[in-house]
């Protein structure tokens, strides 16, 4: 699993692995690795014929597609937990994995949207929408960035999606006419800004830690997450000022669902699978969804649940620096397949990234 | 005579044997690394792996990235092993006597050994960004700047922070090496060019800096290798473009794309040749100094 953000590292380590020593008898190890990363290794092992020695991965998107493509999955497992039955199985958001169906090759854990952070102690009105947005960063050269991973590449998708009149134009599967098409107006929108960009465009922080930091210390006037919720746990960490506020823009925030899923050499399949079945359990997802925790959406249909458990859930509190969950489900749009960001991410470091003037 | 010359021959022999036997066993994991990468690069071996073919080397070769990003690199590893020899020399040439000054400025200057290159590096960021330790200083001192006043010293196209970070870590490394050449070689020399009537720069320029210069050039190719190819500094300062090599190399490796690992080792290999040619100019320039 990635091993960058301290609040995950707790409830994996302090407070899932007691659960399942004294439930289950399973002693959980977490090492670092994620994405290509842990394809790398994979592939790597398939080759030494050697003894897998990851028995859970943490993994979406690219990732998913990529081990799928290579065979280096075990399964179909997952219609098979228990827990499986809790899962909100009407939402497209969770049963699909970048548009491609997870076939029961992963197991859902959690669901996330995007959002933009600003402080609103310096930043009273910000701009709700890409174009808003566009016009504010030109009013205020130098004051936005984003980063080269993950999270500044769903920043490039969002707006690919809002100047190409919505993700509709790109669902149904890869299509290079649509992409090309479609990039065409996402350099142009970025061309028009780039130069107003943090020091002039000519650089971008490596990843999203390099973002937060430079709005913690007030370098630039956005940063940006992946989870809706990061705003809060950060806040709480005392790495974002606490006047942060997330924001959802209006031309849509790209939701997506992280999964667990079991290698093709895992050494113990069958306690993988007691591992993620306890990850689906109401309380494991109510625990990681407590703002003080994780704040990591739930993928299980509330509905479907025991009234107890489900009225647990209700009553989180919604933390006033985070966004009202009706907002989110308004805004969300899904991923579409991984092509888009896999070339997205290619085409920007070499056309936008190596421009230097 | 001739009995005694062959017993010292045989004893050199087996004491050379022994050394290539240890060296062997030094470079047989680089050796193993090196075999990996060129079939890796070839497309045999490793994720990404689909037959051999040499289009991936051709595809690094090609892209300008590629030697932006060699040319790049080299200016930092040439300009922090040059500013590093040049405070270690200094250092060495100031310090030399065995007063307790000289004493202590040599155990100061020894110092930053202890501090890895990654600590060192983040060091530099929290001081040198924008927003760092000199900036608010400066706002302190009333000076009323904001980020975007303060110089752009981290990721900036040149590598300032970067260079000065690196020299920092590297300059102890050589002036631990300086030292002990300066002791090694006495003052014989000095007094000699001394009692012949030369002056301080003299007698330094004369006496000291070709003995220190052929002492330190082994370990200012190590030094030069060492930065060229190191990641964790420029992870944390240098530019995403023009993107160092072995940043370019990290990236390739894991790219989502697994076609791509193929030119991730064809990089690396790249890497390595840089390292073989810092070694191939201290041969020479070793070879020169001994004439």
């Amino acid at each position: 699993m990635w091993r960058g953000d301290p609040s995950i590292n707790a409830y994996v380590d302090r407070w899932v692995a007691p659960r399942l020593l004294r439930h289950y008898g399973i002693t959980l190890r977490t090492i670092d690795g994620q994405g290509p990363a842990i394809v790398n290794q994979l592939v790597v092992e398939r080759e030494a014929r050697a003894r897998g020695s990851a028995d859970l991965v943490w993994l979406n998107g690219e990732t998913f597609n990529n081990l799928r493509k290579e065979s280096l999955l075990y399964g179909p497992w997952a219609h098979r937990l228990p827990a499986a039955k809790y899962v909100d199985s009407l939402s497209t958001i969770i049963m699909r994995d970048f548009e491609q169906p997870t076939n029961g090759f992963e197991s859902p854990w959690g669901r996330v949207q995007f959002t933009l952070i600003y402080d609103s102690a310096r930043l009273p009105a910000p701009p709700r929408t890409v174009a808003g947005l566009r016009d504010w960063i030109r009013d205020n050269p130098g004051r936005f960035t984003h980063d080269q991973q993950f999270t500044g590449t769903t920043f490039l998708k969002s707006v690919l999606y809002a100047e190409n009149g919505g993700a509709q134009s790109f669902q149904g599967g890869f299509s290079k006419k649509a992409y090309d098409r479609g990039s065409r107006r996402l350099w142009a929108w970025l061309e028009g800004v780039h130069p107003y960009f943090w020091r002039r465009g000519a650089t971008y922080p490596a990843g999203v830690a390099d973002l937060h930091r430079l709005f913690a210390n007030g370098e630039v006037d956005f940063t940006m997450s992946y989870n809706e919720n990061e705003v809060i746990t950060k806040v709480r960490q005392g790495v974002l000022p606490a006047t942060s506020r997330a924001l959802v823009l209006r031309d849509g925030s790209i939701a997506n669902t992280h999964f667990v899923g079991i290698p093709y050499n895992s050494p113990n399949p069958a306690g993988a699978m007691v591992v993620a079945n306890f990850l689906l359990s109401a309380e494991a997802q109510l625990e990681k969804l407590r703002p003080e925790v994780w704040a990591d959406g739930t993928v299980l249909d509330v509905r479907k649940l025991p009234p107890e458990a489900a009225r647990r859930f209700g009553a989180i509190d919604a933390d006033p620096r985070g966004v009202p969950r009706d907002t989110l489900r308004r805004y969300e749009v899904p991923e579409v397949a991984p092509e888009y960001t896999e070339r997205i991410a290619r085409d920007w470091k070499a056309r936008i990234r190596a421009n230097t003037k | 005579m001739s009995a005694l010359a062959s017993e010292m021959g045989r004893h050199r022999g087996s004491r050379s044997g022994l050394g290539l036997l240890a060296a062997a066993l030094v470079a047989a994991p680089v050796v193993v690394g090196i075999a990996y990468s060129v079939l890796g690069a070839l497309g045999v071996v490793g994720p990404g792996a689909d037959g051999i073919s040499l289009r991936h080397i051709l595809a690094v070769l090609a892209n300008s990235a590629t030697w932006r990003g060699l040319l790049w690199t080299l200016w930092i590893a040439l300009a922090s092993t040059l500013a590093a020899t040049i405070l270690a020399m200094t250092a060495a040439a100031v310090f030399r006597a065995e007063r307790g000054v000289d004493r202590f400025a040599r155990v100061v200057a020894v110092l930053p050994l202890a501090v890895p290159h990654v600590v060192a590096a983040l060091c530099g960021l929290l001081v040198l960004s924008q927003s760092g330790l000199l900036a608010r200083l400066a706002f302190a001192a009333n000076l009323q700047v904001s980020p975007a006043d303060m110089p752009a010293l981290t990721h900036d196209r040149y590598g300032v922070g970067l260079i000065l970070s690196l020299t920092w870590k590297e300059f102890p490394f050589l002036a631990l090496i300086a030292f002990s050449v300066i002791a090694r070689a006495g003052a014989a020399m000095e007094e000699t060019a001394r009692s012949l009537g030369a002056g301080a720069l003299q007698t330094f320029q004369v006496a000291v800096l070709p003995n220190l210069w052929r002492g330190l050039l082994p370990s200012m190719t190590a030094v030069f290798a060492f930065v060229a190819g190191n990641f964790e500094a420029a992870a944390l300062l240098a530019p995403s473009s023009p993107l160092a090599l072995p940043l370019l190399t990290m990236e390739r490796f894991t790219d989502s794309a697994l076609s791509v690992r193929p030119e991730a080792f064809a990089l690396v290999l790249l890497g390595m040749a840089v390292s073989l040619c810092g070694v191939a100019a201290h041969e020479w320039a070793a070879h020169k100094a001994e004439a």
